[in-house]
């Protein structure tokens, strides 16, 4: 435990330094920005900003990064209660009893439970990351490789748990990434594979490329589509400061929402938006007076808000200590790690414990950062509100080209990203989510090289797979997601879910 | 909800048929590169292992989209899909031959019609600061090793 404080002191010396703090603040803005601009999302900001990154350490580029995921569940809300148009998907609910409230004359009272909920959410999220990271970690140490390749099969079948829409076609997507993770050169061999005699593809496709036109282009374009939608917000909003009877109103939601959302951050298939549709239903259930929801009831902003951030702090648990990313997000993590030369997994935390307790502490400081940013600030933001998507679109456009070009200085990249956006399009129109293909991608290297290195050690025996005890509980917990997702009763439910 | 689609014009059938073509042209590649066996697993082994999976889902999407009604495919906008392309390749083309300045300009230039509710002034005027304050960002500040001007 005295370890655990020492080293999140010295996390804080690290994150405590101007460059850090300024990366971290940088993130947090960026973050509220995207936030509250509906039709931008974290995962194609991320990939828009990951070559800017590159010029940074790896510590501040991991810690800028993160402030812009948990920052954009700052900002989600705001847009959510003030104008009804929630900025990020796991602000869906936010919006049923926050614009209500707004409605009612309550803005200022629901900002503020939505932006102190995550707070708090947010400081106990991370002190479970730091109480958890280092025993998991240490745990997972342990593994051999065919346990990683089990807990990179788990780590795959989340995805298909996340994806909207059907399971079959979410396995196929991520075949279909899986296999164009393996473009470049083998491993073991040196040997091209499915290089179509390029030379810029011996290193393997860009991810940079990759990310930014399945994600970033793609919705710049169909965001284009239709005609834009021109938000008028004649809300007033006076001083930002919940009343007392408020506060104690919303009390306990904010904890079972922290609750929740802690737990569904750190298993595989929870996430973010599924964590704060369930701490949704869980206040409705709990409530004493079940009309009083979708009225304005404060509970209904409460607990969802502070479960989305919660779970985006804990979604960092699996990444940091195991090395599999839960969500798209964090698979674009991965992404940035590598390209730092930084293998995710359990060696982070006594390899680079600069770069875990760093980001921890700096987490704490971020969410201090955002209710400074999201309180007093808020007219800022939606007065951001006001600019128009036509300008919006030119900027993004322009920005994502110069990042992916820069890169690797190399206009090929540019024209692979010119694919992919392509690609990304007709998945879109296909129904199909480009999100498991990201996790495939991501984790296909990896799955190979367990792959062959556990039959190596059986001597070519495929049941190595089922002889090891931990090998054999991730495959099962994977079955059972897998069924789970198939089974009738649950299909409903997550239709549901996702259509509410 | 888009109401059921007619057989064989789904996005199962679809997708299906993406797949299928897809592993296809892997395959294609992969079959140079030597397989091995499970014992001694060549730099082909896993790719092809990958590829057939691929093509077995994709064949049996397409299969599904021929037998059973599913949701239609979504409406393609021609407009801002080419548009957005092409000013992407444009910049490739342009950055390495005339300059960051000309490129971004052309990119502009060419994005500002995806959309119909641009107006050419204001694309003219985002179109030059985007290009000036990335000569300043990403060349100065950033050190990006690319000319501004041919």
């Amino acid at each position: 435990m005295t370890d655990v404080f020492a080293a999140l002191g010295h996390g804080f010396a690290v994150a405590a330094t101007p460059i850090n703090l300024f990366f971290c603040l940088a993130g947090a803005i960026c973050g509220t920005l995207i936030g509250v601009l509906p039709g931008l999302g974290p995962v194609a900001t991320i990939s828009l900003l990951l070559p800017a990154t590159y010029a940074l350490s790896p510590v501040s580029a991991i810690i800028m990064l993160a402030g812009i995921y948990y920052g954009a569940q700052y900002g989600g809300s705001t847009t959510a209660i003030l104008v009804n148009i929630p900025g990020e998907s796991t602000s869906v609910v936010t919006a049923i009893d926050g614009y209500k409230m707004a409605q009612q004359g309550r803005a200022s009272e629901a900002l503020a439970i939505a932006a102190i909920g995550s707070f708090i959410a947010g400081c106990i999220g991370t002190v479970v990351i730091a109480l958890l990271g280092p025993p998991l970690a240490l745990m997972t140490q342990q593994f051999a490789s065919p346990d990683y390749f089990s807990l990179m099969v788990l780590g795959l079948v989340s995805a298909v748990v996340l994806a909207n829409g059907s399971a079959f076609r979410a396995i196929a997507m991520i075949f279909l990434g899986l296999l164009l993770g393996m473009v470049g050169m083998d491993l073991n061999t040196g040997e091209a594979r499915m290089t179509f005699g390029l030379v810029e593809l011996s290193d393997g496709i860009n991810f940079v490329a990759l990310v930014m036109g399945l994600f970033g282009v793609a919705e710049v374009i169909s965001n284009l589509e239709g005609a834009s939608v021109r938000i008028v917000n004649k809300m007033r909003i006076g001083t930002i400061w919940p009343s007392f009877k408020a506060l104690r109103g919303a009390w306990g939601a904010v904890l079972r929402g922290t609750a929740l959302g802690t737990l569904f951050g750190i298993l595989p298939g929870g996430g973010a938006t599924i964590a704060s549709f369930s701490a949704y239903a869980l206040e409705k259930r709990v409530a004493r007076d079940r009309s009083r929801f979708g009225n304005g009831a404060i509970e209904g902003v409460a607990g969802p808000e502070s479960a989305n951030n919660a779970a985006a702090q804990t979604s960092f648990v699996p990444l940091l200590t195991m090395g599999i990313p839960t969500s798209a997000t964090m698979a674009l993590m991965v992404g940035a790690l590598t390209l730092h030369g930084i293998a995710p997994g359990p060696m982070i935390i006594s390899r680079q414990p600069d770069l875990f307790w760093g980001l921890i502490a700096s987490m704490f400081l971020g969410n201090a950062m955002l209710v400074i940013i999201n309180l007093p600030m808020i007219g800022i933001w939606v007065r951001l509100l006001a600019v128009p998507y036509r300008l919006l679109y030119l900027v993004i456009v322009v920005i994502c080209a110069i990042g992916v070009y820069s890169v690797n200085n190399s206009s090929f990249d540019v024209y692979m990203t010119v694919g992919f956006s392509l690609l990304g399009y007709v998945l879109r129109k296909l129904d199909a989510e480009p999100a498991p293909l990201l996790m495939g991608f991501v984790l296909g290297p990896m799955v190979e090289e367990n792959f062959r290195r556990s039959l190596i050690t059986s001597h070519g025996d495929p049941m190595i797979f089922l002889q090891r005890p931990i090998s054999l509980a991730l495959l099962l917990v994977s079955a059972a997601l897998l069924i789970s997702i198939m089974m009738p009763a649950v299909r409903q439910r997550r239709v549901e879910v996702f259509q509410e | 909800m888009r109401s059921p689609a007619g057989r064989g014009h789904n996005t199962d059938f679809y997708s299906g048929l993406l797949l299928v073509a897809v592993a296809t042209v892997a395959l294609l590649y992969i079959r140079t590169l030597e397989v091995g066996t499970v014992l001694e697993m060549g730099p082909g082994y896993f790719p092809l292992g990958l590829a057939l999976v691929l093509l077995g889902m994709g064949l049996c999407l397409a299969v599904k989209g021929l037998l059973a009604e599913g949701s239609p495919i979504g409406s393609f906008h021609l407009r801002p899909l080419i548009c957005i392309l092409l000013s992407f390749t444009a910049f490739g083309v342009l950055v390495e031959r005339a300059g960051l300045i000309i490129a971004i300009l052309a990119q502009v230039a060419i994005a500002h019609f995806a959309s119909v509710e641009t107006r050419w002034r204001q694309s003219l005027v985002s179109g030059v600061l985007l290009a000036a304050a990335s000569a300043v960002i990403f060349v100065w500040l950033l050190k990006i090793p690319v000319d501004l001007l041919p």
